[in-house]
């Protein structure tokens, strides 16, 4: 079996949170000797034919013009990091912006240059074209839309499979073009992202993608039921196949203590989804009785700037530290020197984060607005705004090591259950059953 | 007579790298070395070494009559002995021609004098060794890091042996109907006082090269025309004071060479001396010629040289701002008692004023000039820089 699979983020190229759960999809899939061809939004009209496992890492690229394919052969390539240059392609994880919030931005630039008379104008007017690139969004998608029919027409493939609303429209397409089913894989709705409404336009290529599809699968219940309860899609066609994790760790991976005291992570983007203010609003609590905790917050995001003054004005004193972005080594470097590891996320579809954390052998909440919680066992679950519970609980794990230790270890056993092959039979049933239909 | 009193301001931090959560508790430290250095180096080719040359021929062309003061951080120069010696030594040469006073004040250019009050006298008499060390000079007169004053801090100072003038501010809100021209005593009439005169001190350091400003370009004669009006002040013999105080990076580096800086300063002695009502003195010279009774004046809240406010708010104003230095000052008596002297160290250069102005959100006007002289992108990376380096210091105890 073919697929033809349309994503927006696939590692090294871009390293979002969909490119790793792509990343895990793509891999299990050809384990199991499913072929994919995979497109990204590349600059080059590119694909990449990926037949065996080590392709995933590989990534063997394919122009769709015969000339610019000779060209390319032909072409010498220092390493990687040139050769993806060559077929040109972001490293900025796109489909995390929502609209809503590029608008609100270049508003606030635009006005803020305005009052500006003079030096500070040049590098405003930088950040003003940033964000209309990042508005241009739709554009890339259009033109990612645009080239599906050719894609679809060229290749030879059983089934269409698109990943999240950037690439729906180029499902729809190749599907049209081709005859061939479509499976619309949702990893979040723009529910989940703008923390609210969010964009109309977004919703009506969310809806219209899932409406054309011939399956859909939803990466939980929660997103199932989101999908059902916000979009009225045809409860028959949804399939739930959840998330998995690509942290492979030996036992021998000792723990890189930073502090003396005990750590208490948040790692993700942050955002109003991941629920950052939560954290914060805990930590403070925790401190006002026990000094010798450390808090850190992990990442990047647009209310970052807002939690940094906020966790000064609390006089937080240097217990709740920032690490601005970090890249994957250094995301593995944190969880191996902390102890207890929060998901506060006020909408979260899956989660991903939390399964590396538990894998990690750290102590683990999560928030019950996740579907993570449908799969894992061994990790405080709480409501994401019960911030008095989330709080009593952290202090539960530091008062006592051994508990803290034992749930550590018992999720990291749990977590190691939880394979992208798995996940990726699940797949393979989905495909079956609608190439059958 | 009016005397004209140059002081120039020379200072450099250390600046924070990128210092990471990860970084913390590793084996080097969180300066940025390569930054410092290439800071150090183009700052000494466009500014230190020529101005500082043209003031060698200055002071010899008018044998004497001609002078300045400098205040150097000890931060400073210890980077022009590590990036950029030359500049030691043409400051060494200005030494010795006797015509150039130097001031004392904390070595690191700290706010300790605000939190810690040990902590200050402590960094004033290692700043005052090393000026001693380097230059031969023992000062008696103190400027507390940019201009920083308030009632208690001639107190703190009339305690240290040998001070006797102070400097600060002209602030309108504390002099009200007085002018800066005259000498003063501090509100406990221990030591003399000196204002500075910001009106014209701002013409030479931010507004010379505006072509935007009613005045531009300024010229010599313009200048020394506005110093004579100033003499009219004065119905009877008093000698006045016109204190002219700045950044030494305003010649060649805030002002660019282009702009006509070095060209204003050249000949700016010549025609002030050829009035005749006109003379260069060191600060510490009103201890001599202050042919009166000077009035007591009292600075019952602080005052700084720095944005209009002319207050603190450019080091502490925003929450980071007080966070970071709340946490800095309850840390640094246990960073002491730890007796490790490289961890002690890091944590005075640390201690810098810089790295608080860094923090300043306070945007429009004066922001830019915040944003100018900072190394990152934004306050809020500079705090998350600053903290986690203090925490390295606080692991490592």
């Amino acid at each position: 079996m073919r697929i033809l699979m349309f994503t927006w983020e696939f590692p090294p190229l871009i390293s979002g949170g969909l490119g790793t759960a792509c990343y895990g999809i793509v891999k299990g899939l050809l384990k199991k000797g499913i072929e994919v061809d995979l497109v990204l939004p590349t600059r080059e009209e590119v694909y990449f034919p990926l037949r065996k496992v080590s392709d995933v890492d590989d990534l063997p690229v394919k122009f769709i013009s015969p000339a610019k394919e000779i060209e390319y052969t032909s072409t010498v390539f220092k390493d990687s990091t040139e050769r993806y240059s060559y077929i040109g392609i972001s490293s900025v994880p796109e489909s995390y912006i929502s609209v809503t919030e590029v608008q609100t931005f270049y508003e606030y630039f635009k006005n803020f240059t305005e009052k500006f008379e003079y030096k500070s104008r040049i590098p405003f007017n930088e950040v003003l074209n940033n964000i209309m690139g990042s508005e241009n969004i739709f554009e890339k998608v259009k033109e990612f839309t645009f080239r599906a029919q050719r894609y679809a027409r060229i290749l030879e493939y059983d089934l269409i499979h698109a990943h999240d609303w950037l690439t729906y429209p180029a499902g729809i397409i190749a599907k049209t073009v081709s005859g061939k089913k479509l499976i619309c894989h949702i990893h979040a709705t723009e529910f989940d992202r703008a923390g609210g409404a969010g964009d109309e336009r977004i919703h009506k290529i969310e809806y219209s993608g899932m409406t054309e599809a011939d399956s859909v699968i939803a990466v939980s219940k929660y997103t199932a039921e989101m999908v059902i309860s916000r979009y009225s899609i045809d409860t028959g066609k949804i399939n739930v196949v959840h998330n998995a994790h690509n942290i492979n760790i030996q036992e021998s991976e000792d723990k890189k203590r930073i502090f003396k005291d005990p750590v208490v992570l948040f790692l993700g983007r942050i955002t109003l989804q991941k629920g950052p203010d939560y954290f914060l609003e805990a930590a403070r609590i925790i401190l006002s009785r026990y000094p010798k905790v450390r808090f850190v917050m992990a990442g990047a995001g647009d209310m970052e700037t807002k939690i940094v003054h906020k966790s000064a004005k609390y006089r937080l004193k240097n217990r709740f530290l920032f690490t601005g972005f970090l890249n994957a080594a250094h995301v593995a470097e944190m969880f191996l020197s902390s102890d207890i590891y929060v998901l506060s996320s006020v909408s979260e579809p899956f989660g991903i984060a939390p399964l590396e954390a538990m894998s990690y052998g750290l102590a683990t909440i999560i928030s019950k607005q996740s579907g993570v919680a449908e799969v894992i066992n061994n990790a405080i679950k709480i409501d994401f705004w019960d911030v008095k519970l989330l709080a009593e609980q952290i202090i539960r794990l530091i008062e006592d090591p051994a508990y803290r230790k034992d749930l550590g270890e018992k999720g990291r056993h749990e977590v190691e259950q939880i394979k992208w092959d798995r996940a990726c039979d699940e797949i393979i049933k989905v495909y079956k059953k609608t190439a059958g239909r | 007579m009016i005397n004209l009193v140059f002081y120039f301001q020379v200072h450099q931090p250390y600046r924070i790298r990128n210092f990471s959560v990860l970084d913390i508790g590793k084996h080097s430290d969180c300066f940025d070395d390569k930054l410092n250095g290439e800071v150090m180096r183009k700052v000494a080719n466009k500014c230190y070494l020529p101005t500082n040359k043209l003031l060698l021929q200055l002071i010899d062309k008018f044998e004497g009559k001609f002078k300045v003061s400098f205040s150097i951080t000890g931060t400073a120069i210890e980077q022009f002995r590590k990036y950029a010696p030359e500049v030691l030594y043409s400051f060494r040469d200005l030494a010795k021609t006797n015509c150039v006073e130097f001031l004392g004040e904390t070595y690191y250019h700290s706010l300790s004098f605000l939190y810690d009050k040990n902590e200050f006298l402590e960094q004033v008499r290692m700043h005052k060794a090393a000026i001693q060390k380097e230059f031969g000079f023992s000062p008696i007169t103190f400027r507390n890091t940019e201009l920083i004053y308030q009632d208690s801090l001639s107190d703190y100072i009339w305690e240290e042996e040998g001070f006797k003038v102070i400097l600060t501010e002209g602030v309108d809100r504390i002099l009200d109907w007085r002018s800066p021209l005259y000498a003063y005593k501090d509100w406990s009439k221990n030591l003399y006082m000196l204002l500075k005169f910001y009106s014209l001190s701002d013409d030479i350091a931010f507004r010379f090269s505006n072509k935007g400003w009613v005045e531009y370009p300024l010229t010599v004669d313009k200048f020394v025309k506005w110093i004579l009006d100033l003499n009219l002040i004065e119905k009877g013999k008093k000698n006045l004071f016109l204190n002219l105080f700045m950044d030494y990076e305003t010649f060649g580096e805030h002002q660019w060479e282009e702009t006509g800086i070095f060209e204003f300063m050249k000949h700016l002695p010549e025609k002030a001396l050829r009035s005749r009502k006109i003379e260069f003195s060191w600060p510490s010279d009103v201890l001599e010629k202050t042919n009166y009774q000077p009035e007591s004046i009292s600075f019952p809240e602080p005052v700084s040289w720095a944005d209009i406010e002319r207050d603190l708010s450019a080091w502490r104003e925003n929450d980071m701002q007080y966070n970071a230095l709340e946490t800095f000052y309850e840390l640094l008596p246990r960073i002491k008692a730890s007796g490790k002297a490289d961890l002690i160290e890091a944590a005075r250069k640390l201690s810098t004023s810089d790295h608080f102005y860094y923090m300043s959100t306070k945007y429009f006007q004066d922001g830019d000039v915040h944003k100018y002289f900072s190394p990152y992108g934004s306050p809020e990376a500079g705090y998350r820089n600053f903290m986690n380096a203090i925490t390295d210091l606080e692991e490592k105890i």
